[in-house]
This record gives structure tokens, C-alpha cells and sequence, in this order.
């Protein structure tokens, strides 16, 4: 089996545009989230998320075959800014030969979903809600298309919407199709923009808290939704070694699972969580994992269920494995969440630095993690990750990641 | 590794289960409603499109008892009931599949549009505070997936993957390589798709469903020189892969092996049409099949996913002619225009293509001497050995996969 290694990362979060906004801000420590201004809130049982705060590069047109205009949707923008910066990180041109036969594994929840709103919403009466030119662009699968056609991408295009592990399980597409020889090169990630649908409907489960999310605190309520997008390159190592790219890590596993338990609950003891786990980890040892980027969505279910699955897969050792959740300074991405992670996660086993995840008040005990609080962590060494997702409908998915130079089990 | 087909279901606006599809392949006539009597009209719009083809009502009762489904989107339900009839078909009772070994991947062009629809109209209509749960935990597009898993126990991978007409292929081929990878010993796969009010009119609006002629009659007739639009249905297919190797040791009925799969992009597509990259399209399946050692002259029946489409049937056509070259293209199948547009159409259409099932003339093409396909008088008779499945979507994607009989 080929060793698939990751060569370049790129971003877009509700700290800014690009990996260094992302990391910059994760090691400030202070949250992202704030009031939202993207659309009329007053409305809803909350107030918050975490927003990207440039807006996307404008909704440039351009004329489809037909005549009509296409729009690209914050989505279709966050996709190919942090596209754009993965493929400049990994030493690309934008026109790279090497594209042409490049494959795109892309995870997303709801696409143009926000776009599609401003006529869906609209008083039925007006004109506005008669322009369904609008809405039917605005599909799951339309950012991957945008960047398809943004980067004159020629091989295999897929669309993974599985919810919040949808962007793991899309790099977990693209290990598979690298192993077994389809594509060399994978552009691989994903994106979702904040929207009305997925902000009523967290409020509607009262699954958001009216206060910045608190992942694995004790006083926990709920998480905070965001935006943005996050996309790797992956390659393999040998086409990674014939064009001298730097190699940021490898990505040495990916698993993914149901809990067939339940549609909005994870299983309580985290049954789904640990077979994904396991299935990332494979034969690898365990012993190597110096630290974990968690789902740690905040909700008080999801955190104490994914600690359980953590200490079945790391034994005794998780109370020394530093833990940390992204989404306790961005919110929780959807779709975009998994890769978002991922890009943090291979940053952190770059620079050997776990960042830690904001807010105050007591770990819950319960959860019982090294989580990491205040300051960076650094482990020695720092060989070794995993980044876990827990998804609605009971799906979940992990990824195994080395820091690059190290060997596999 | 070899991954075979052992089970299929089937629901459609021709009804459900295999011999329905059998059925409505043999007349080669769509089963269509008015779209008030489909429930499809949207109160304040005209669509210019008069009929479609939806499910019957009671037809997944065999499947779905109507308590379980009650909780579900429209969606899930011909999923759920789908996949329910593909584990029977393959003679694997509940026990057999649940557990950590039995994986869905699941297509959806769409999700559930009705239940999205619903929820936006109670938050533009009655506010935020009164948005239902249970509306939006379907409006997430893999509920469906869920369900399935749910009803049925399975606890290997779940994926839903959306790219608009490729997503049932894609989600196959995503399974094939669950299976080929390790990662689950079966997998239920396929595609769902419901029908709505708001997609009805959307796809409408673009101009995408085909509408009454100057006679009044209105029908979606695949690689036309003029191009009909295509027929808005809902449905399911879904067929069970399982390694063959387990799959001949419990002494299943192999219907089929996955010999190959091929998934390219044509980037000249933008998000709502198709591109004109048939050049790189058909080089891609081309190359991708000498590489796979399956020659390109050993596939004697296709099923396309044409279906009317007005720049997508071209497209297809085109990239066919592009990858077989010099090779003659065999009998090319167009079953959505009987089975409709949406829910996997191809994908039970071919697996009864390659065991030889009666289909009617008018479903068959061959290439014509202009460069355009024309349908053959008599459609081909008897089992074919190797078909190929062709799906190729607006934005793009476009995914092959070919089947071969897996006799003993």
C-alpha cells in the first residue's frame, strides 16, 4: 500500500482567510465567536456563531453555456480560497499539468444553502422569490463544481455530505482512491457557510449555546455554529518524492462508522466513535499518539460519549494525551469541520504545538481529559494525532495523522 | 478482491420491487400523474411541466410498516424501503447484516427538497422559534443513510454522497472500494431521490423538465436531436455488494461482479449545466479501462443515464463515441425515460440489462450514421456479458462502472 502524505494546507475560518489567520488566532487563545451580522438574528434563541469576517471575494459571475449568470456562494468562495492556498502551500501553480488528472473528495452539509435562502425566504409575493435560477445552482454538491471548474480539475469529483464528519470522510475517500492507484494527487477537504436552515435547526434541537461553545467543560450547553473551509493536497509519497515537495505529514489511517443508535444522539458510550477510531489506527501504535483534536462540539452528550471512546482506544494513557477542540475558538464548521481540524491538526504536528481551546471553568470530570487550557501545549515528541468526528445520524469518522519522517507501524 | 451484486430494490413511479421494473422496461411507457394528483402543485405557480412520475401510495408497505415510517422524510422512506428489499432480494434476513460489517453509501441528488421547503416556510412564516426538530433532522442530507442503518442495524460506514446525476454511480463506486479497501465485508448501495413541489418548479424554471408538445402531449424522449428535458420521478434503487468470495460462501444468488470503475470530470461544466469536454471525458474512461485490462470491445450493452436532458444526452452521447473510438459502440439503453430522471433509474435498469430482461425497442439506441444515436427496431435479446453503466452529471462528474456475468 502506498504511503499518502499531505503536502499542502489552506483555510478560511472566523479568524480570516488563510492557515496563518487560523493558527495565529488558535494560539491566541481567544474565541472567535461572537454576533453573528450575516443575517437577522433577533429572531432566534441565540445570538452567536463564528463568522468569517472578510467577506468571500465578492459573488463574481460568469456566463454558463446557456447565457445565464452563475453565482458562487460564500461556500463556492471559501472552497477556493483555502483550495487555492493548500495547492500554493504544496508548491502548485494554478495551472499545474499535474491537476488534469488530480482527483477532488469534498464534504459539505448544506453548499449555497445561504444563498438559496435569500429567495426561499423572501415575502412569496415579491419578485425576489420567484427567481429559481437562484436557488437551483445552489445544490450540496455546487462548491465542489466551482472548484472543479476553478482549478480545471479532470479526475474524479465526489461530494460526501454526511454531515459533520462529511469533510473526514471525504479525505478518507481520498486515501482510498490514492491507495488504490486511481489518483496520485487528491485535493481533498471541505466547506459550509453559516445559513438560517442550520442555524434554526441546531436552535430547534436546543443544541446551541447562547454563550461561546465550552468543549468538555463541565458547564457546558451546546455548541456554537460556524463557517469557512478546509482543504488539504495529498499525494503520494513517491509523487510527493518526484517533484520535491515538502511533506507536512501522512496521513496514515482513516475509519469511519455508524452508530445505527440514533439520528441526533451519538451512542452513549461512544460504540460508533471507537470503531472508527480503531479502524484509523488499524496496527499502529497507540503509544505514539501524543495528542487528539477532538469533535468536542460543547453539547453535553457528544463530549462525554467521545471521551468514553477515546479512553476504550487509548486506554489509561488519554489522561496524558493532550486534547483539544477547534471548535471551541471557531465553532463548529458542519460539513467543513473535519478538515478544518485536520489542517490544525497537521499544523500542530508540524510545529509540535497543540493549541488550546478558550473559555473558563472546571473539565468536566466525567469527560475526564488532558484538555489543554490557557497556553499551548508541546508534547514530546509529537509523533502522532488523531481527529475525530461525530455526525448527526449517527455517523462518524477519524483520521490517523504522522508527523512527517516518522515510521508507520 | 471481487466485489459481486447479490440483491436489488427497486421503487419507482412504476411501483416497486423488481417486477415493477421489469414491467415498466417492457412497455418502455413512463407511469405519470398530473402533478396535482403526484401532489406536486405549488400553490401560486404554473409550471409549464404537467406531469411526473411519484411513487403510488402504499406501494413500500410491504417494506416499511407506516408507524416507522411516519417520523421519516419522504426520502428516507424509499431509501429505508429500498434497502429493505435489496437485503430480502439477497437473501439476508436482519441478523445477517447488522453489526460493523455491512457499510450504506447512499446517493442523493438533492436531499429531502420537501422537508428543507417546510422548514423554511415555518421559519419565513411563523419565525425561527417555531422551526420543527423533527423537520430539520431530515432536512439534513444524510438522514437517509441514517435511517437505513438505523432500521437495520448497520454499523459500518455511512456515506452520502450528492453530485447531482452521478450520485447513485458515485455511490456505488464508493462502496465497491468500502468493500475492495476492507473496510466492510457489504454494502448497501445506490441512490434515493423524492420528488417535490419546489424541485418540480425549480427544475421547471431552468428549463430542465420536459413539457406538453404542441399535440399536449408531454414526454421525455433520451438522445433526441431536439431535446425534450427529462421527466421529474422520485425513487430508489439499491443494490447489495458483497465481497464474492463471502458472498458465494453463505450461497448467494450472484447477479453480478463490479469489474470496473472509472471517475473522471469535465471542469468546462459550470454548477447548473453540462461542459463540452467529451474529449477529455471519453479519454479518461478510455484510458482508465485499458489500465483496468477490461477492453472496451468485451462490453456489448450500455446503460446510459440520458434522459432527455438538453446539453447532458449530447454530452454523454459524445463522450461514448469519444472513449470506443474505432470500436463500434455497442446497444446503448436510455431507461430514465421510462423510470424517470431521479432515485437511481440506471442502476436497477442495469442489472436486469445484463441478465437479458425484455425491454422495449424505444428504450434502445445505436449510433447513427449522422454522429447521433436513433433508436433500433427490436431491442437486443438475451443476456449480455459485460454492461457498461453511464453516468454523467451537470457540474461534471460523470462515473462508469462496468458489470460482468458472474456465473458459476
Amino acid at each position: 500500500m502506498p504511503e499518502i502524505v499531505i503536502t499542502g494546507l489552506g483555510a478560511v475560518s472566523p479568524y480570516g482567510v488563510g492557515v496563518a489567520a487560523l493558527w495565529e488566532g488558535l494560539l491566541r487563545g481567544e474565541t472567535a465567536i461572537a454576533p453573528l451580522d450575516l443575517f437577522d438574528t433577533s429572531g432566534h434563541r441565540t445570538r452567536i456563531g463564528g463568522q468569517v469576517p472578510e467577506a468571500p471575494r465578492g459573488l463574481e459571475r460568469e456566463r454558463d453555456a446557456a447565457g445565464r449568470a452563475e453565482r458562487l456562494s460564500r461556500t463556492d468562495r471559501f472552497a477556493i480560497d483555502a483550495a487555492r492556498e493548500a495547492l500554493a502551500d504544496a508548491g502548485f501553480a494554478q495551472d499545474a499539468p499535474e491537476l488534469r488528472r488530480a482527483g477532488l473528495f469534498f464534504g459539505s452539509s448544506t453548499g449555497g444553502m445561504f444563498e438559496a435562502e435569500r429567495v426561499l425566504l423572501a415575502d412569496p409575493t415579491s419578485a425576489l422569490a420567484r427567481r429559481f435560477s437562484h436557488v437551483g445552482g445552489q445544490v450540496i454538491c455546487a462548491p465542489a463544481i466551482a472548484l472543479a471548474r476553478d482549478l480545471a480539475l479532470g479526475g474524479p469529483v465526489e461530494t460526501v455530505t454526511s454531515a459533520c464528519s462529511a469533510s473526514t470522510m471525504a479525505l478518507e475517500a481520498a486515501l482510498m482512491s490514492l491507495e488504490s492507484g486511481e489518483v496520485e494527487l487528491a485535493i481533498a477537504g471541505g466547506a459550509d457557510a453559516l445559513c438560517e436552515l442550520t442555524y434554526s435547526g441546531f436552535n430547534s434541537l436546543r443544541a446551541i449555546d447562547e454563550r461561546p461553545a465550552r468543549p468538555f467543560r463541565a458547564d457546558r450547553e451546546g455548541l456554537s455554529i460556524g463557517e469557512g473551509s478546509g482543504m488539504l493536497v495529498l499525494e503520494t509519497a513517491a509523487h510527493a518524492r518526484a517533484r520535491g515537495a515538502t511533506v507536512l505529514a501522512v496521513l496514515a489511517g482513516a475509519g469511519s462508522s455508524c452508530d445505527a443508535y440514533h439520528m441526533t444522539a451519538p451512542h452513549p458510550e461512544g460504540k460508533g466513535a471507537i470503531q472508527a477510531l480503531e479502524r484509523a489506527l488499524g496496527a499502529a501504535d497507540r503509544g505514539a499518539v501524543a495528542f487528539v483534536n477532538a469533535h468536542g462540539t460543547g453539547t453535553p452528550h457528544n463530549d462525554v460519549a467521545e471521551a468514553q471512546a477515546l479512553r476504550a482506544v487509548l486506554g489509561e494513557r488519554l489522561a496524558d494525551v493532550a486534547v483539544t477542540s477547534t471548535k471551541g475558538a471557531v465553532g463548529h464548521l458542519l460539513g467543513a469541520c473535519g478538515a478544518l481540524e485536520a489542517v490544525v491538526t497537521v499544523r500542530g504536528l508540524v510545529e509540535g504545538v497543540v493549541p488550546q481551546t478558550p473559555g473558563d471553568g472546571p473539565v468536566d470530570p466525567e469527560a475526564g481529559v488532558a484538555l489543554v487550557l490557557g497556553a499551548p501545549a508541546r508534547p514530546a515528541p509529537c509523533a502522532a494525532a488523531l481527529s475525530t468526528n461525530l455526525a448527526f445520524g449517527g455517523a462518524n469518522a477519524a483520521l490517523h495523522l504522522r508527523a512527517a519522517g516518522t515510521e508507520g507501524a | 478482491m471481487s466485489v459481486v451484486v447479490t440483491g436489488l430494490g427497486v421503487v419507482g413511479g412504476f411501483g416497486a420491487g423488481e417486477d415493477a421494473l421489469r414491467a415498466v422496461l417492457a412497455s418502455g411507457a413512463p407511469v405519470t400523474a398530473s402533478i396535482e394528483d403526484a401532489g406536486l402543485a405549488l400553490d401560486g405557480h404554473s409550471p409549464r411541466s404537467q406531469r411526473a412520475s411519484v411513487v403510488p401510495k402504499d406501494a413500500l408497505r410491504p417494506w416499511l410498516a407506516p408507524g416507522k415510517a411516519r417520523r421519516m422524510s419522504p426520502a428516507s422512506r424509499l431509501a429505508v424501503a429500498g434497502s429493505v428489499q435489496a437485503i430480502e432480494a439477497a437473501g439476508l434476513a436482519s441478523e445477517d447484516v447488522a453489526g460493523p460489517e455491512t457499510a450504506v453509501s447512499l446517493g442523493t441528488y438533492f436531499g429531502s427538497t420537501s422537508y428543507t421547503y417546510k422548514l423554511l416556510a415555518q421559519l419565513r412564516e411563523t419565525g425561527a422559534l417555531s422551526v420543527s426538530p423533527l423537520l430539520f433532522m431530515e432536512t439534513v442530507a444524510n438522514a437517509h443513510a441514517g435511517q437505513i442503518a438505523l432500521m437495520l442495524g448497520l454499523e459500518g460506514p455511512n456515506y452520502t454522497i450528492s453530485q447531482r446525476e452521478a450520485s447513485g454511480a458515485l455511490a456505488v463506486a464508493r462502496g465497491v472500494d468500502l468493500v475492495r479497501s476492507g473496510r466492510a465485508q457489504r454494502v448497501i448501495a445506490g441512490a434515493a431521490d423524492e420528488a417535490s413541489p419546489i424541485q418540480h418548479v425549480v427544475l421547471d424554471a431552468y428549463g430542465a423538465l420536459a413539457r406538453p408538445g404542441a399535440e399536449g402531449v408531454q414526454a421525455a424522449r433520451a438522445f433526441g436531436r431536439e431535446p425534450t428535458g427529462v421527466l421529474l420521478s422520485e425513487g430508489a434503487a439499491l443494490w447489495v455488494l458483497e465481497d464474492e468470495a463471502a458472498a458465494r460462501g453463505r450461497g448467494a444468488n450472484v447477479r453480478a461482479r463490479v469489474l470496473a470503475l472509472v471517475r473522471a470530470n469535465d471542469a468546462t461544466a459550470t454548477q447548473t449545466d453540462w461542459g463540452d469536454g467529451a474529449e477529455h471525458l471519453g479519454a479518461s474512461l478510455r484510458a482508465r479501462l485499458e489500465a483496468l485490462d477490461t477492453p472496451l470491445d468485451s462490453i456489448d450493452r450500455i446503460v446510459a443515464g440520458a434522459a432527455g436532458a438538453r446539453r447532458g444526452d449530447a454530452l454523454e452521447l459524445r463522450t461514448l463515441q469519444a472513449a470506443f473510438g474505432d470500436t463500434p459502440l455497442p446497444p446503448l439503453a436510455a431507461p430514465k425515460a421510462a423510470t424517470g430522471a431521479y432515485g437511481g433509474g440506471e442502476l436497477g435498469a442495469a442489472l436486469l440489462a445484463l441478465e437479458g430482461a425484455d425491454w422495449a425497442p424505444g428504450l434502445w439506441f445505436r449510433a447513427g450514421s449522422d454522429g447521433w444515436a436513433e433508436p433500433v427496431q427490436e431491442a437486443p435479446r438475451g443476456p449480455a456479458e459485460r454492461v457498461l453503466v453511464s453516468a454523467v452529471a451537470a457540474g461534471g462528474a460523470a462515473c462508469w462502472i462496468v458489470l460482468e456475468r458472474a456465473d458459476d
